[in-house]
């Protein structure tokens, strides 16, 4: 009877040892599950960053006014600021989050792409090495639809 | 996936651009598919994680990256990992130019 037990005991150790433990330091789906399931960007950045106290005006979104596909619309984030931490929400889908980036060296520039069923705000929140919280929003409008639809 | 790393002054640019069709829930149910998306990617040189992304199925389908970091140096290895929702790994990797 020990012997088995200690035996499953092992197996259960092994099963649990071949399960990917995070590739890496923060994995935000993991430390704020519930940001990914808020519908509302303002909800999803309370749940990820604990706060929304924003400072604006240091960060530049650059997207389309007019986005023609909605399944790939172009999201380029700049600023003076080197963030450790940017953060992309929009409210155009079911729920708000779309992907959180990190970088300890900090973070100035970047694009990504990303899926937008119709017209909505982008909003991008960034926190500094400061530990401030830093935002944007950027109204896109979306001719056509891109959530599989 | 495919992978360009370039440096110029210290400052390499990478462009990304991962395999996964970023299916949610609502996208699954319509194209009648599973849920698939990336769930975090990961950016290393010489085993440190020089930049990282988590992820989900609002990013378009085989999602794009641009991004730049500090500290590496010309012929370096730059290693992608990614893993989705399902806890399916991929990695690839690229010399820096």
């Amino acid at each position: 009877m020990q012997r088995r037990k200690f035996l499953s005991l092992g197996a259960a150790a092994a099963a649990v040892s071949v399960l990917p433990v995070g590739l890496s330091a923060t994995d935000f789906r993991a430390t704020a599950p519930k940001a990914w399931e808020a519908p509302s960007s303002r909800e999803a950045i309370e749940a990820l960053f604990g706060s929304s106290k924003m400072i604006e005006g240091q960060i530049q979104i650059k997207a389309p006014k007019l986005a023609e596909n909605g399944g790939a619309v172009p999201i380029s984030v700049k600023s003076k600021m080197a963030f450790t931490t940017i953060a992309i929400f929009q409210d155009a889908n079911p729920r708000s989050a779309v992907a959180v980036v990190e970088s300890e060296g900090g973070i100035s520039d970047m694009t990504t792409k990303i899926k937008m069923r119709k017209s909505a705000n982008v909003t991008v929140v960034a926190k500094g090495a400061d530990g401030k919280l830093y935002s944007a929003v950027q109204k896109v409008e979306v001719s056509i639809g891109g959530c599989g639809g | 996936m495919k992978i360009k790393a370039k440096i110029k002054d210290d400052v390499t640019e990478v462009k990304l651009l991962l395999d996964s069709p970023m299916a949610g829930k609502e996208e699954a149910a319509l194209k009648k598919i599973e849920e698939d998306y990336l769930t975090h990617v990961t950016a290393k040189v010489g085993g440190k994680v020089v930049w990282e992304a988590s992820t989900g199925p609002f990013l378009s389908k085989n999602p794009y990256f641009k991004f730049e970091f500090k500290g590496a140096k010309k012929g370096d290895k730059l290693v992608i990992e990614t893993i989705n929702n399902k806890g399916k790994t991929d990695k690839d990797e690229a010399a820096i130019k």
